[in-house]
C-alpha cells in the first residue's frame, strides 16, 4: 500500500517545525524489503505479538490476554491515518498483566496499526516494543489508566532505514502511574508525539529516553503534559546524543491548569554534540495558569568534557571508547527508569551496539 | 638504564611558550623531584609528557623507554608503562571506579597483548589497592572522584596507580589537598608502588612536605620553562629555607 502524495502537516506549523517530513514520505516510497527475520522477543514471559509490515503473524505470535479489535485513532495528522484494527491490551480491577512484547517489523513502504491500553482500578502492566525492519511505521496509541492503576513502557526505535512515527495520548485517573521510556538507536527517522493528561489526583506520568542519532538522520519527540488534577507529578527527562551531521529534537510541554494546584512538573533536556556538524534542538515549554506548583525545567547542549576524556586516556582507554563510555554515562539516567532488569539490558545493550557503530 | 629523556624541549599553549628548553634524564630505579615557583611549568611538563591536547611541542624530543614518546596516542603512552597522576583529578560523573579502572587495565593489557582480567580478579586486585591506601572499597562503586574531598582524590590516584602498577608515574602535586596522616600514606603508597630497580618517578611539586616521606635521589629547579639547577635532596632543604629566588641567583 502507497499513496502516491502524501497528505502531511507543514512545518510552518510550531508543533512540526523539526519534523523530518521528507525522510518520512522518502520511507514511505520505499520498495519491499525482506522481513528481518531475527528474533526480537525478550527473554520474558507473557504474550508476543508479532508484526510484519504492520499485520499479525499469527503463527509466531501469542495473543495471551491480548485482543485485535477496530481502534478509533483520534484526530492527530499521523496518529489518525492508523486508525482500523489493532491491538487491545485491557486489564481488568487489581488485576497484574503478564508481560507483552511487541515487535513490528517494517517491510518497506508504509504500514499503519492503532492500539490501546486500558487498564482497570489498581490493575497493572508491562509493555515492550521493539521496530525494527525498513520503511514507515506509523502508530497510534490510547492509554487510559484508572485509578492507582500501574503502567510500565518500554520503546526501542532501531529500524535500520526508514521512518516510525508513533502518536500517543494517555489519560491517566487518580493516583495511577505511567512510566514510559523511548530509545531511538537505529538508522531510521523519528517522531514521538505524544499528549499525556493528568486527570486524577496525585497521578504520576513518567515521559522521556534517549534518542541517539548520526549519519543525516533526524529524530525527534515532542511530546505535552497536561496537568488537570490537584497534586499531579510528570517528569519528562530527555537525552539527545547527534553525531556527524543528524540532528535530535527535543520539544516537552508541560500545561497546568487552573485548578491543577500542587502539581510537580519536571523536564530536562540535554543534548550531547558529539561532533559540531551536528545538531540538537531544545525546547521546554511551561504554561502555568494554577499559582501553587513546582515546575522545575533545564535544558543544556554540549560536548563531551575534554578534561574527562585526556583523563581516560591517559589511564590506558582509546579515545573511542573512552568517548562511548562518557556517551554511555550521559543516557545513562534516561534508560535508568526501566525498571525491568531483562528490558534495561537489552536497551543498553542497543545503545552500546549505537555507540560502537558511530565511533 | 635511561627511561625517560627529554632533550631541548619547547612547548607552548595557545601560542604561548612555557617550556623553552628543558633537559632531563632519568634513568630506572631513580626518583625525581620537580620544584619550582608556581607557573615555573611544571604542570605543563606533566600535561606534555601525558600528551594531553592543547600542549603543543614545537621543538625538541622525549624519548621513553627508547621510543619516541611524542608520537604515541596518551593511551598508548599508557600503555608503554607511564602514568600521570593528576593534579586536580577529574570528576566522571556516571561512571564508577570499578569499571573506570577495569576498562583502563584492561585496555592497556590489551595493548600489550596479555589476557584481560576477570571481573572477579579486578575486584580482587582493586579491592587489596584500596585497602593498603587505607580508602573504603565502597568507594570503588561510586562515580569516578565524584563528591570526593581533595584528599580522597588524591588516594584514588595511588589507587589508580597501584592497580595499573606503570613502570614511570608523574605526579603533579599530588601532596595538594592532603593532610598529614593522608600525606604518609600517600608517600608510603608512592614507595611501595614505584620504588622498584625497573622503575622511576617525576615527583612534581611546590614544597618539600611530600619528600619528608618520599626520598628523592634528584632535585631539579624548574623555573622559566627550564630546568636551571639540579641538585640531590639536600636541594630541597636549600629551596625551603631560602626560597625560589634565592637558589636561582
Amino acid at each position: 500500500m502507497t499513496t502516491a502524495v502524501l497528505d502531511l502537516p507543514s512545518t510552518r506549523a510550531e508543533a512540526w517545525r523539526w519534523a523530518d517530513l521528507g525522510a518520512l514520505s522518502a520511507a514511505a516510497a520505499l520498495g519491499p524489503v525482506a522481513a528481518d527475520a531475527a528474533d526480537h522477543f525478550l527473554d520474558l514471559p507473557g504474550a508476543r505479538l508479532l508484526f510484519v509490515g504492520g499485520v499479525l503473524d499469527v503463527v509466531r505470535s501469542d495473543l495471551v490476554g491480548v485482543s485485535i479489535e477496530p481502534i478509533a485513532a483520534g484526530e492527530h495528522a499521523l496518529g489518525a491515518r492508523a486508525a482500523g484494527e489493532g491491538w487491545v491490551l485491557r486489564v481488568g480491577k487489581q488485576a497484574t498483566a503478564a508481560p507483552v512484547q511487541i515487535v513490528h517489523v517494517a517491510t518497506g513502504g508504509e504500514n499503519h496499526l492503532p492500539s490501546a491500553i486500558v487498564l482497570a482500578e489498581d490493575a497493572s502492566a508491562q509493555v515492550v516494543e521493539t521496530y525494527v525492519g525498513a520503511g514507515w511505521s506509523n502508530r497510534f496509541l490510547r492509554v487510559e489508566l484508572g485509578k492507582a492503576a500501574r503502567l510500565m513502557r518500554a520503546v526501542r526505535i532501531v529500524q535500520a532505514a526508514g521512518f516510525v512515527s508513533l502518536r500517543e495520548e494517555a489519560v491517566l485517573g487518580e493516583a495511577a502511574n505511567l512510566v514510559t521510556t523511548f530509545l531511538g538507536a537505529g538508522a531510521a527517522g523519528s517522531r514521538i508525539d505524544a499528549q499525556i493528561t493528568i486527570d486524577g489526583d496525585a497521578a504520576l506520568a513518567e515521559y522521556g529516553g534517549a534518542l541517539l542519532t548520526a549519519g543525516t538522520q533526524q529524530q525527534e519527540c515532542a511530546v505535552r503534559v497536561r496537568h488537570d488534577a490537584v497534586g499531579g507529578q510528570s517528569h519528562q527527562l530527555w537525552r539527545a546524543v547527534a553525531a556527524d551531521r543528524s540532528t535530535a529534537s527535543l520539544a516537552a510541554a508541560v500545561e497546568v491548569a487552573r485548578d491543577a494546584q500542587k502539581t510537580d512538573g519536571e523536564q530536562s533536556l540535554r543534548g550531547l554534540l558529539l561532533n559540531r556538524t551536528a545538531t540538537v534542538n531544545l525546547k521546554p515549554e511551561l504554561e502555568i495558569f494554577a499559582d501553587d506548583v513546582k515546575c522545575a525545567h533545564g535544558a543544556t547542549v554540549g560536548e563531551l568534557d575534554a578534561l574527562a576524556l585526556f583523563y581516560m586516556q591517559s589511564r590506558g582507554i582509546p579515545t573511542p571508547r573512552a568517548t562511548a563510555l562518557l556517551t554511555r554515562a550521559f543516557v545513562a539516567d534516561a534508560l535508568g527508569r526501566i525498571a525491568d532488569e531483562t528490558v534495561r539490558d537489552a536497551f543498553e545493550a542497543d545503545a552500546d551496539a549505537w555507540l560502537e557503530a558511530a565511533l | 638504564m635511561t627511561l625517560l629523556n627529554i632533550e631541548n624541549l619547547h612547548a607552548e599553549i595557545d601560542g604561548k611558550e612555557i617550556l623553552k628548553g628543558l633537559s632531563l634524564s632519568v634513568n630506572a630505579g631513580e626518583m625525581h623531584a620537580i620544584m619550582g615557583p608556581n607557573g615555573a611549568g611544571k604542570s605543563t611538563l606533566g600535561y606534555v609528557l601525558g600528551g594531553r591536547p592543547g600542549y603543543e611541542v614545537t621543538a625538541g624530543s622525549v624519548t621513553f623507554k627508547g621510543q619516541d614518546l611524542l608520537a604515541l596516542e596518551p593511551h598508548e603512552r599508557a600503555a608503554a608503562g607511564m602514568f600521570l597522576g593528576f593534579q586536580y583529578p577529574v570528576e566522571i560523573p556516571g561512571v564508577s571506579n570499578v569499571q573506570f579502572l577495569r576498562e583502563a587495565l584492561n585496555a592497556q593489557r590489551g595493548n600489550r597483548d596479555e589476557k584481560p582480567l576477570s571481573g572477579a580478579e579486578f575486584l580482587k586486585l582493586a579491592r587489596g589497592e584500596a585497602a593498603k591506601l587505607e580508602m573504603d572499597a565502597e568507594m570503588l562503586k561510586r562515580p569516578v572522584n565524584v563528591g570526593f574531598s581533595g584528599g580522597e582524590k588524591k588516594r584514588n590516584e595511588m589507587v589508580q596507580m597501584g592497580v595499573i602498577d606503570p613502570a614511570f608515574a608523574i605526579l603533579d602535586e599530588t601532596d595538594s589537598g592532603l593532610d598529614i596522616d593522608a600525606l604518609r600514606i600517600v608517600g608510603d603508597g608512592i614507595n611501595r608502588i614505584m620504588r622498584a630497580p625497573d622503575k622511576a618517578v617525576l615527583l612534581i611539586t611546590h614544597y618539600q612536605r611530600l619528600l619528608d616521606y618520599v626520598k628523592p635521589d634528584f632535585v631539579h629547579v624548574l623555573d622559566g620553562g627550564r630546568i636551571t639547577r639540579t641538585g640531590g635532596a639536600e636541594l630541597a632543604h636549600e629551596l625551603e629555607r631560602e626560597g625560589y629566588a634565592g637558589v636561582a641567583a
